[in-house]
């Protein structure tokens, strides 16, 4: 036999509770308290927009110096870095410069973008840099599939202060762009 | 103009001007409950079709006809088509015997006009009742004919509901028909003419408290509003027995559940809130000496009561979670029920001993 459910005998005050509806008196009293006291919190999104934290990581970019030669060496440690094999770099010598390369070709597929900043840490010469844009809908998806120059854009509408070239930064910068801590970087 | 053609005139311009009213409450209304419903969360409601959204429903209105009216393959046409109009027709026409002010007469071409009432049937409480139960039929037959089973499972559940419902309407009405003797509601209000302990929620000897708390339940889930909405529970049945209709025939059905929301609230004045009456004797208007306009004050008092009635229909439906089915039946024979035989028990006794 399956076990009867007992029913909870109510003690007088709870019954009293029962059949004046009090609970739900204390709900409408909620609801009209948050009518009475309203204060939405609702940003109408598209006419307001909320305050980013400062270390929001939004869309992309590709820098370049303030000379306006581009950051990049083409060391693929960003392609390796990634999780989830957004970057695609083709590098190659700087013609009539053995010693230097740079990429030729440098894809973003940012429908996989999981905007984890790994690249933009794995980067030896800070060429990567997270933006703040982030209203990137498209009505296609090819659209989001980005080239160099389309990332070199993002990024000279997003940082329009340039750093110099590393040979003419403080020379206590490593050449891998760390500064040293315990000297202090000179005013420039 | 013939006697006829003249009587006809009058109506019809009483009707026009109370379908008007309706129409525009309706909007109103529609509005208004997202509004609301969305000041109760700490939302804002529709803010972006002009100042404050306050143009939402014409934007409403407009989606609403200019969508492409769909049958479905396998729907009954003629009770897909019918179910609409039949659900619309009897929350309107309810209208008809509401008392909206004093119980004037005026002439008119040597005809006496009640202008402030369409029809005064004597049977006019009986005639709601009936045609509210028309409108189930409504509901019923559009979710049948949707040939979809959330629409038949949504028809079924307001069928089911519906009866059980509106036997609660009608027993709870039945404390005030006693006291007054009569089913007109422009009799029943005039009784209720005086201070606000005259109304039939306080009136000696038989207050009707407890019909008047069953009848505000009962109403609720009548107009399948939170949190009785199983037949077009969203959560459940996408959309319950309107889930196939689109366009046109959906603002029908959506057009009937707010005038009866509205109908339920002005048979609820007149019946327990002494429906124009003002809670003090006479008027205010009256008393600055324009007893000519003391109707202004009386419609507005009835107003007043009605709004109180819609608001609470948004407030509850803030706060209140959706019933479950066999809650909403033991709750609507075993409590609801009882309580309503038992004030026309306690009425009818009350009045046989003080009269």
């Amino acid at each position: 036999m399956a076990p009867t459910a007992t029913p909870k005998r109510l003690s007088l005050s709870e019954w009293f509770k029962t059949i004046t509806f009090y609970e739900i008196f204390v709900g409408m009293k909620a609801t009209l308290s948050h009518l009475l006291n309203y204060r939405p919190v609702t940003l109408q999104y598209p006419h307001e927009k909320r305050t980013l934290p400062d270390n929001y990581r939004g869309m992309l970019a590709l820098l370049r110096y303030d000379d306006g030669t581009e950051k990049c060496v083409g060391c693929d440690l960003c392609e390796a870095a990634c999780p989830s094999r957004v970057i695609r770099v083709v590098s190659a010598e700087v013609p009539g410069e053995p010693t230097k390369r740079y990429s030729k070709e440098y894809y973003m597929d940012m429908t996989r973008c999981l905007f984890c900043g790994m690249c933009v840490d794995a980067c030896p010469v800070d060429a990567l840099g997270m933006t703040r844009e982030f209203e990137w809908a498209v009505y296609d998806k090819r659209q989001l599939h980005l080239d160099k120059q389309q990332l070199l854009a993002i990024g000279d509408r997003s940082f329009p202060i340039r750093e110099k070239r590393l040979e003419l930064q403080h020379p206590n910068v490593a050449f891998f762009n760390v500064p040293f801590k315990h000297v202090p970087p000179k005013p420039n | 103009m013939s006697e006829f053609g003249l009587r006809l005139a009058i109506s019809l311009t009483q009707i026009a001007a109370v379908m008007g009213i309706v129409v525009v409450t309706v909007l109103l209304l529609t509005l208004a409950e997202r509004k609301v419903l969305g000041w109760m969360q700490d939302r804002m409601g529709p803010m972006e079709v002009g100042p404050y959204g306050i143009l939402q429903p014409f934007a409403d209105a407009i989606k609403l006809f200019f969508k492409e009216d769909i049958i479905p393959a396998g729907a009954n046409k003629f009770l897909f088509t019918l179910a609409p109009i039949l659900c619309l027709i009897p929350a309107f026409i309810g209208f008809a015997v509401i008392p909206w002010g004093p119980n004037w007469t005026i002439e008119v071409g040597g005809i006496t006009v009640k202008p402030f009432v369409i029809s005064d049937i004597n049977i006019g409480i009986l005639y709601i009742l009936a045609f509210a139960s028309i409108g189930a039929y409504g509901i019923i037959l559009g979710g049948w004919a949707s040939n979809s089973k959330y629409s038949l499972l949504g028809g079924l559940r307001s069928a089911a509901q519906i009866i059980s419902y509106e036997l609660n309407v009608g027993l709870s009405i039945i404390g005030v028909i006693i006291l007054t003797g009569s089913l007109s509601l422009v009799k029943i209000t005039d009784a209720q003419a005086g201070w606000f302990w005259n109304w039939y929620l306080f009136a000696l000897p038989a207050p009707q408290i407890f019909a008047f708390v069953v009848f505000v339940i009962s109403s609720v889930a009548e107009t399948n509003r939170v949190p009785f909405d199983l037949p077009e529970a969203e959560s459940e049945l996408v959309a319950g027995f309107f889930t196939e209709y689109s366009g046109l025939r959906f603002a029908f059905f959506f057009l009937a559940e707010y005038a009866n929301m509205v109908l339920v609230s002005c048979v609820a004045a007149a019946l327990f809130l002494g429906g124009w009456n003002a809670p003090y004797p006479g008027t205010i208007l009256e008393l600055l000496g324009a007893p000519s306009l003391a109707w202004v004050e009386n419609i507005m008092w009835f107003a007043v009561k009605a709004y109180s009635f819609l608001f609470l229909f948004f407030w509850l439906r803030a706060t209140l979670p959706r019933l479950r089915y066999d809650q909403l039946m033991k709750f609507g024979w075993k409590v609801m029920l009882p309580i309503a035989l038992a004030n026309i028990v306690v009425t009818s006794i009350a009045v046989f001993i003080t009269q």
